[in-house]
């Protein structure tokens, strides 16, 4: 018995290696193997967790001849990423926002994707021009994009009914500031409820991506070149002292972060929540649940246009190569894992976020999608931030930080502008 | 109650006010334990749904059903416990020395241990990665436990422990032919069993609730400790569909700590007041 168990170690011991070539792709959007471990029916999937863990089931079924190796990391992931390629070892795709793509390519951490790409049969040309935008940088594909993310008006319709707001069954939006502080004030004397529901605390990105908006709006150049930002300008004071107002008059949430305010919208605290289009999913389900505040009372439309021209900042999520020595069989495996995923990009858009593929923005099954129909403009629409913008998250933070004490009466609104700017430019200067 | 015991000293206002003291300390753990065992459906809309029934043990279920989480459950043991057997072992070792032996430069060298509570992890932590990274510690048990037997702390603590015990143990012990090192094992090492118990609950506790140094050296799953992978099992913006997973992690994160807490409270209580140097 003794014998053959060390016979069977010594078999064990002379099993051929795994000769298949491995891919490691490390991704956020959390772990829910427990819900998504064996499966590959990616049409049954749901959640951006759930859709992707399919998707990579999937993959490996399908593809046995390539071991794929998934990380998920905390979200976002950079500091694990920055720190995976300082020792060397970085994955060999990865999930990044497309607003932090130049802070990589710029120092040469990411290798273009141009070639991979073909021979993933994947054609940049079809890229959404917001997407396309999102991962071209100085004429070269430096990601795949994945999706467009945008931000809209989630909409109570039910409660703007009650205040009037409501026309052929849509919802009446202002198209000036001034139509805007008049709607509040009618939904607020018609309902008892504030107009707006908005995260003040901890969110910094909020308050960025409505300033950058209508600042896109007016025409303002945010980022004159790649070590300054433009804010202190008449424009934002416009912007920034509306948003004041709505506060100190009461015509919003005071006093909350995301989950609380994500709250109140659907306990039909307030009537028109500024999020993301990630909110789509979990806000459908609600209206869809008899006895939630939102059932049969959601809509959503694009931030309206209160000044200038019709403008959406948008950012995405991509999937990028950092740069590190791989073989020919390697990179073969990448580009089918790659040409895999852009096949299955209709079934991310059920997440609420937009496809970065022209082709399935104009399939039926996209449009048929609920309210896909009203935020389709995003992604022609939708505008990045320049390809010469480093440090998006630092100087979002910064920015954040500043408005959120101008919006909320803490501090002047020319000193917060004046200090954001300083802040960022500042920053920028310690920059190589 | 006895006339001596501490709670006779307490008169009505204080003991009042240390009730509403420990309630506020209590309130946000009880209120982490009632969401963790509510769907994260109920808690979309309203987090106060977590003061009414029903509960579930669905989310305590995902998180043990995650093959996962018993790995990173594993791997935060290993780490924890190696690292405080390690910091145990060294700092008993090098206080004896500081505080019993002569030897050249022994002032110099304790005062450059000592400067070492003065640098903060973040600034020593570009050029330690680096280091790992070239000695491809990097993904490994010794790259996670490796840094954190490098704290002054446990040495110096444990240099102002021997050197509180009567140098007239070692006389009387040399006296009768023991070695140094039977003096440090047999005669010096029992009477700091105090001191080792309290530096071992504090390095198990720091260990435990490590995240920065996880976070960046273990970048593949498999060596994620239990604060990195419950971190990153985060399905969603902020959580936000996911408030009762997210406190069920919270909590069963900390229940080895509670543990700890719990068997070792006499430990933690002296050390907090400062008496275990005695």
């Amino acid at each position: 018995m003794r014998w053959c168990g060390l016979l069977l170690l010594l078999l064990a011991g002379c099993a051929a290696p795994d000769q298949r070539p491995e891919i490691v792709v490390q991704r956020f959007f959390g772990e829910c193997g427990v819900i998504h471990g064996g499966s590959t029916d990616v049409a049954a999937a749901d959640t951006e967790c759930g859709i992707l863990t399919t998707l990579f089931n999937r993959f490996e079924a399908e593809n046995p001849d390539i071991r794929l190796k998934v990380n998920v990391v905390a979200w976002p992931g950079y500091p694990q990423l920055a720190a995976q390629i300082a020792a060397g070892d970085p994955p060999d795709l990865v999930t990044m926002h497309q607003s932090v793509i130049s802070d990589y390519q710029d120092r040469g951490l990411l290798e273009p994707m141009d070639g991979v790409l073909v021979e993933a049969g994947v054609d940049a040309a079809t890229f959404t021009p917001a997407a396309r935008a999102g991962v071209v940088k100085y004429g070269r594909v430096y990601a795949m994009p994945w999706d467009t993310i945008g931000r809209l008006f989630h909409i109570n319709t039910r409660l703007m009914a009650q205040a009037g707001l409501m026309r052929d069954g849509k919802p009446v939006l202002p198209r000036s500031p001034d139509e805007l502080l008049a709607q509040a004030r009618q939904f607020k004397a018609a309902t008892g409820k504030p107009y707006l529901v908005q995260a003040h605390v901890n969110a910094p990105d909020f308050h960025v991506a409505l300033l950058y908006t209508y600042l896109l709006a007016q025409g303002d150049t945010i980022f004159p070149d790649a070590r300054h930002v433009r804010l202190d300008t008449p424009a934002a004071r416009q912007v920034v002292a509306l948003f004041r107002q709505l506060h100190a008059e009461g015509l919003t949430t005071r006093n909350q972060d995301f989950p609380a305010a994500t709250a109140r919208f659907v306990q039909g605290g307030g009537g028109i929540f500024p999020v993301g289009t990630w909110m789509i999913g979990p806000y459908d389900a609600e209206a869809a649940r008899p006895g939630s505040a939102l059932y049969r009372s959601y809509a959503i439309a694009p931030f309206p246009r209160l000044w200038g021209q019709d403008a959406a900042f948008v950012d995405g999520h991509a999937w990028v190569m950092p740069r590190a020595a791989r073989s020919r069989s390697e990179r073969a495996a990448i580009a089918r894992f790659l040409g895999f995923l852009a096949r299955y990009n209709a079934d991310w858009s059920r997440t609420g976020q937009l496809p970065a593929f022209q082709p399935v923005l104009e399939t039926d099954s996209f449009r048929a999608l609920p309210h896909r129909g009203d935020i389709v403009a995003i992604a022609s629409t939708g505008t990045q931030l320049p390809e010469h913008v480093r440090r998006q998250s630092a100087i979002q933070g910064l920015i954040g930080e500043e408005l959120e004490a101008a919006v909320t009466g803490i501090k002047p609104i020319d000193r917060a502008l004046a200090d954001a700017e300083r802040r960022v430019n500042r920053l920028y200067a310690e920059l190589p | 109650m006895s006339a001596t015991s501490p709670r006779a000293g307490l008169s009505g206002p204080v003991l009042a006010l240390l009730l509403v003291g420990a309630a506020v300390m209590l309130t946000p753990m009880v209120w982490t334990l009632l969401l963790s065992v509510k769907s994260n459906a109920a808690l979309l809309g309203d987090s106060g749904a977590a003061l009414s029934p029903p509960y579930t043990l669905d989310n305590y279920r995902a998180i043990l059903a995650d093959r996962l989480t018993s790995r990173w459950l594993l791997n935060s043991l290993i780490v924890s416990l190696g690292t405080t057997a390690g910091v145990l072992v060294l700092s008993s070792l090098a206080g004896f020395a500081f505080a019993r032996l002569e030897f050249p430069f022994r002032r110099s060298l304790f005062l450059f241990v000592l400067l070492g509570l003065a640098i903060p992890e973040q600034a020593v932590i570009l050029p330690r990665h680096q280091l790992f990274a070239t000695l491809g510690l990097h993904n490994s048990y010794p790259g996670l436990i490796l840094p954190g037997l490098t704290g002054s702390f446990g040495v110096f603590f444990m240099t102002q422990y021997f050197r509180a015990i009567p140098r007239d143990l070692d006389e009387a012990a040399l006296l009768d032919g023991a070695s140094r090192l039977r003096l440090f094992w047999s005669v010096l090492l029992p009477l700091t069993i105090p001191a080792q118990a309290t530096l071992g609950v504090f390095t198990f506790l720091a260990s435990w609730n490590d995240y920065w140094w996880p976070l960046i050296s273990a970048t593949t799953s498999d060596y994620y400790t239990l604060t990195v992978g419950l971190a990153s099992a985060q399905m969603n913006y902020a959580q936000t569909s996911g408030l009762g997973f997210l406190m069920a992690q919270a909590v069963f994160a900390s229940v080895p700590i509670l543990i700890v807490y719990i068997v070792f409270q006499k430990q933690i209580v002296r050390a907090m007041a400062g008496t275990a140097v005695r």
